[in-house]
């Protein structure tokens, strides 16, 4: 569909084409109800800018009304419960570092391998995290420690349910609610790297996983392709169903995947290194240097389960993820850098006593981590109790702070999000300072 | 439509108004095959057509318990997992033999045996209910620990017990290696308890997170089964000297648990509480209904497959035929969609195509399950792959499959036997353009397609339904207008 041969009126011509292939789709699923879905596949694209006479003013209108204030939100799930306390390690009496070297000695780094955190006393970072620690300097890192939710279990599956879904009875997921608040978008406006939708994400919002930018284009014998593609949107027009929604969704996203193809390759230095969270973080950095329109993004990583082996097993993880990350937020540059704002999280914290296979079971609080651009300043964010035995729940560091709220204040303040009230239903927001807003 | 329960198979499916989700359209052998197997293909339309639908049934069953049972699905897959026949001290000599002592090479030779008999055992649905308890019970094939011991849950547990009971199943889990290593129960001892297995025994093999234990319950539910460990060569080993001493209680169960030596007993007498209790009956009921019939099951169907394994013993066969005696099962075609892999494997039914070089076509089928996220047994977390579809999807996946469709029409991959388009017409030649294009949606994905589907296909080949065969456009497009039909929602759901 891009094929450079083609003149300027040919692309566009097939453009249009496409666009109300598009729109004859919408209209077979909105007769079902009213989704807001995106009209405008790629509208950051100079083509379909140059199209607008041709589409309905009032839908026209609408999508303009929705456009994105600029800024992005990626959340990184780190599946299987990473412990946060081998992360961001309490390292002074006031932290609590004496009952951790009573009740977990193997796990507390030892202190050659602990990075002091200016401006943040009581407080060190594991060493595999050297490379985010530049970011911390320049105020793009923060933490918020203790961190959970009411109503999580020690139940990984549960516990991941309820966050994502922003409440424990809520059937879709958090992000789904926050782009149906911002209103329509592009065809990328929601971008899931992986192979599978993430609960966060689960509703009626139109959103786009993909596992490669690289492989993201039409299989097949290019002579072909166009032919097929409109087969496809026949054979899929009025399709109940998430299929009804995800073909078209695909088709729409082809020709600006091409575009953004072209604007691959790392910038400013960065060198990511291997594997599929790397290549995740690569894409989505591309994707925003095309300027798709992407407002919200998630990446899950695994591999947190730590019940043995922990300090080589999150060590090896903790290396490769700090590693990608900061390859990621290398490649965007600090100016784009500024719009884009990144939270990692997991479902629990682990248990403050190891286990005797040198690993923690389930625990409770746990640690979510901010990068990037408009946070308040390098800190560790929220309340903290010295660790004791007397201060823990059940064995485990306490929820002293709400992940509805530092989730919340993201979206409010960098997406513009105007009300969380569905968001997270019955969170009564109290939000820890921790993000500018736009 | 109320679900209502028929004698026979033959009786449900005589019974069921012929109801479909568009566009699909009603054609029983295709819905059969395409819950209790990995798609219909040219064998098992003939056979149903032959046997009838009880006597079928019963031939499976049979198959998968006698001379099926196993890997004897199909000879030449199973002759690609010799190692598959070892225990995990043999395993790993043979791989130190072969020079890595840690080498993969037994899980994926369990993964690749997997998609093999998937795709050509001529005992669909023992695979398919295999698929089925080794998501339920899964445990991560390519996960630290298991690779001499993974295929011993396949072999001694999912397999021996599919078609069995499903306390025998548990119960038999609870002593395999790869289990004990995965779930971190051999690792678990009286001075230092290891939650990880008593938790997902409650939360996912059995009670399921409903049923209302408690963190203590937790506790008591890792304490009972400690002593449960491995010896030296990751055989199972009940190692008295690591077993906590006390008396338990998780829900309603109790046991003095008063001595070292019997705490394997106590142990069993526990999973057998979990195994036959109302809960974990409605649990499995409910999940196999999800993944059997449709993402939303009836309560009615649900609590009939719960009754049935709770009278039976927790056989499982029974509330299979159970399902297929529902007027809801055979109302239900289009209900589910694909999910990845199993579009993949059948992609490679509907086309007919064969394994040539079965060492390299269980190889590409191994890497294209990969690149959908789909490879079996290989989710990583102990909850299985998700049977239902708003958790598949996805735009990435969906251009893969719409890749594979073309590349296994057009010949593109290693290892599988050429396949020449025009078979796919049958036996009666069609004798123009429009008749070709139904000739191959009927073949490729048992339905009738409607009016402005078949005239999207004609559009495609640019020309006309009436276009005779010999000026067709068919002698360049078909093998791209095979594809094409295979993108198809006809061939996405099932």
């Amino acid at each position: 569909m891009t094929d450079p041969q083609l003149s300027t009126a040919e692309r566009l011509a097939r453009q249009a084409e496409r666009v109300s292939a598009d729109l004859a789709a919408q209209d077979a699923s909105w007769q079902g109800g009213w989704t807001r879905r995106s009209f405008l596949a790629g509208a950051g694209m100079v083509g379909v800018a140059a199209l607008g006479s041709q589409l309905v003013t009032t839908r026209a209108a609408y999508a303009a009304s929705g456009l994105s204030n600029g800024n992005t939100l990626i959340c990184i799930f780190m599946r299987g419960a990473a412990d946060g306390l081998r992360i961001l390690v309490p390292a002074s009496s006031d932290t609590g570092l004496d009952y951790l070297t009573t009740v977990r000695a193997n796990l507390v780094p030892a202190s050659a391998n602990l990075l002091p955190l200016p401006g943040a006393p009581g407080w060190a970072l594991n060493s595999a995290l050297n490379p985010l620690l530049p970011f911390w300097n320049t105020g793009e890192l923060a933490f918020v420690p203790a961190v959970s939710v009411e109503g999580v279990t020690r139940s990984h599956f549960q516990a991941q349910q309820c966050l994502e879904r922003g409440s424990d009875t809520a059937t879709t997921g958090w992000l789904d609610r926050a782009l149906q608040q911002l209103g329509p978008g592009t065809t990328f406006r929601a971008v899931t790297q992986g192979s599978a939708l993430p609960a966060a994400l689960t509703g009626d919002q139109t959103k786009l996983v993909m596992s490669s930018l690289k492989n993201f284009s039409f299989p097949g014998w290019d002579g072909v392709a166009p032919q097929s593609e409109t087969a496809l949107r026949t054979l899929y027009r009025g399709l109940p169903g998430p299929l009804g929604q995800d073909v078209p969704t695909t088709l729409a996203a082809l020709a600006t995947a091409a575009t953004a193809r072209a604007k691959a390759g790392a910038q400013n230095g960065a060198v990511y290194p291997g594997g599929n969270f790397s290549t995740a973080l690569a894409d989505l950095a591309t994707l925003l240097r095309a300027e798709v329109g992407m407002q919200v993004a998630t990446v899950d990583v695994g591999g947190w389960d730590t019940h043995t082996d922990e300090a080589n097993q999150l060590d090896r993880n903790l290396t490769s993820a700090a590693k990608a990350l900061a390859a990621f937020l290398t490649d965007l540059g600090p100016a784009r850098r500024s719009r884009v704002t990144v939270v990692v999280m997991t479902e629990f914290g682990r248990r403050v006593q190891m286990n005797a296979s040198g690993g923690t079971d389930h625990g409770h609080g746990s640690l979510m981590w901010l990068l990037g651009g408009g946070l308040a300043g390098a800190s560790v964010y929220g309340k903290w109790n010295q660790l004791s035995a007397g201060s823990l729940d059940s064995g485990d560091v306490p929820a002293l702070n709400n992940a509805y709220d530092v989730l919340g204040e993201v979206a409010q303040k960098r997406l513009g999000v105007g009300q969380l009230g569905t968001l997270f239903p019955g969170r009564t927001f109290a939000p820890l300072g921790l993000a500018k807003a736009v | 439509m109320a679900t209502t329960f028929w004698p026979s198979i033959a009786a449900a499916l005589r019974n069921t108004p012929h109801t479909t989700r568009a566009p699909m359209v009603w054609d029983p052998a295709s819905l059969l095959m395409s819950r209790f197997g990995f798609g219909i293909e040219a064998r098992t339309r003939a056979d149903l057509a032959h046997y009838g639908l009880d006597d079928w049934w019963r031939n499976q069953v049979a198959f998968g318990r006698g001379a099926g049972a196993g890997y004897a699905g199909h000879a030449g897959v199973a002759a690609q997992g010799p190692l598959l026949k070892k225990n995990p001290a043999e395993v790993r000599a043979w791989l130190k033999a072969n020079g890595n002592e840690y080498g993969w090479e037994a899980m994926d030779q369990l993964t690749r045996v997997t998609l093999g008999l998937q795709a050509w055992s001529h005992g669909q649905v023992y695979e398919a209910v295999v698929d089925f308890f080794a998501n339920h019970l899964n445990v991560a094939n390519h996960s630290d620990g298991v690779w001499t011991t993974r295929h011993t849950m396949d072999r001694d547990v999912i397999r021996k017990y599919a078609l069995g009971s499903y306390a025998s199943m548990l119960l038999a889990s609870a002593r395999n290696p790869a289990m004990l290593q995965y779930l971190s129960l051999a690792s678990s001892s009286k001075k230092a308890i290891n939650e990880n297995y008593g938790r997902e025994l409650l939360e996912l093999h059995t009670v399921g997170i409903g049923a209302g234990y408690t963190e203590a319950d937790v506790q008591n539910s890792a304490r009972i089964l400690t002593g449960r460990s491995l010896d030296a060569d990751f055989n199972y080993l009940y190692k008295p000297e690591r077993h906590w001493v006390g008396p338990i209680k998780v829900m309603g169960f109790s046991h003095p648990n008063d001595t070292a030596e019997g705490g394997e007993a106590a142990g069993e007498a526990y999973l057998r509480y979990l195994a036959y209790h109302p809960a974990t009956a409605q649990r499995l009921a409910y999940k196999m209904c999800v993944h059997f019939v449709s993402d939303n099951p009836s309560p009615t169907l649900v609590a009939e497959l719960a009754r049935i394994y709770l009278r039976t013993g927790s056989q499982i066969v029974p509330m299979l035929a159970a399902i297929l005696r529902s007027t809801e099962f055979w109302a239900s075609r289009g209900a589910k969609v694909r999910r990845p892999a199993e579009n993949l494997i059948a992609t490679v039914r509907a086309l007919g195509v064969g394994p040539g070089d079965l060492t390299k076509s269980l190889q590409s089928l191994h890497w294209m399950s990969s690149a959908v996220g789909q490879v079996p047994l290989d989710w990583s977390a102990p909850n299985g792959y998700p049977a239902v579809a708003s958790a598949w999807r996805s735009s990435g996946s969906l251009l893969n499959l719409w890749g594979y469709h073309r590349g296994l029409a057009q010949n593109w991959y290693d290892g599988f036997a050429e396949l020449d388009p025009l078979t796919l017409y049958g036996a009666v030649k069609p004798r123009t353009s429009g008749e070709a294009i139904i000739a191959l949606c009927g073949r490729l994905t048992g339905s009738r397609f409607p009016a402005a589907h078949l005239q999207a296909l004609q559009t495609f080949l640019g020309e006309p339904a009436g276009t005779p065969i010999a000026d067709s456009r068919l002698r360049w497009y078909l093998p791209h207008l095979i594809p094409l039909i295979l993108d198809a929602p006809q061939h996405a759901l099932r």
